[in-house]
């Protein structure tokens, strides 16, 4: 139906498939993020696993479109409201916590006024 | 650098004598500490070790293949969703937070270790 495997074909396959992994990355760490314990974790991340490899032969674009939009959907949904950043990272607690100073500053004797 | 290094002689306790590098101190010097966490970064030996680790432990994955120069898909055969969960593994490993694109391009285990090695926030 789009022909042989043209340039413009294989492009749009090759962002599916990118959209399609950062999805999947995604809804891994939500996984993580609702199921604490690491034995929930494992079943439930085998069992996203599953969906995501009962999809994968499908080969008509439009229909792979309309599925990975059901899946971002599906994500959207389930985001965890507090989710588990790494402290240093934008949204962690240790975000800025110690910016670096401005340049051009320099501490004469400890910031003591007597020498 | 010349300022922060004077910044730096102010406020950092004497302990012990790095050179100007500020390379990583020898093992005879192991028994003193570090009050600063400027130059604690990891080595590349121990970056390497840990990644290979990671991957060695993946349940998909032969131990005996792997080594530093793996591509994950095309010498291990792993598929693309397992490329993804191997990142993940890595960034708990070393609790880093990968942006998503950059995530997606790390495709074998010497993009990883570069990748690491050169994060400033690598634990």
């Amino acid at each position: 139906m789009s022909g042989a495997t043209t340039a413009a074909y294989l492009a749009r396959r090759a962002a599916q498939k990118e959209r399609v992994r950062i999805l999947y990355r995604r809804a891994l760490k939500d996984t993580l993020n609702w199921a604490v314990h690491r034995h929930l974790f494992y079943q439930d991340a085998s069992d996203l696993r599953e969906k995501f490899e009962a999809n994968k032969h499908v080969e008509d674009l439009d229909t792979i479109d309309k599925m990975i939009a059901v899946g971002e959907a599906t994500y959207d949904k389930w985001r965890h409201p507090d989710p588990y950043i790494v402290p240093w990272a934008p949204g962690g607690s240790k975000f800025t916590r110690n910016p670096v100073p401005p340049s051009g500053i320099e501490i004469v004797n400890k910031g003591l006024e007597d020498p | 650098m010349a300022l922060r290094a004077a910044v730096l002689r102010h406020i950092r306790l004497p302990v012990q004598t790095l050179t100007a590098a500020g390379s990583r101190p020898q093992p005879q010097w192991s028994f003193l500490r570090l009050f600063s966490s400027h130059d604690d970064h990891l080595t590349k030996e121990e970056v390497i070790d840990r990644v290979l680790d990671v991957v060695k432990s993946f349940p998909k994955v032969d131990p005996s293949k792997v080594t530093a120069d793996v591509h994950f898909q095309k010498d291990l055969g792993l598929d693309s969703l397992d490329t993804v969960e191997i990142v993940m593994a890595l960034e708990e490993e070393f609790k880093l937070e990968i942006p998503d694109k950059e995530a997606d391009k790390i495709d074998s285990c010497n993009l990883a270790i570069e990748y690491i090695y050169n994060h400033p926030m690598a634990g």
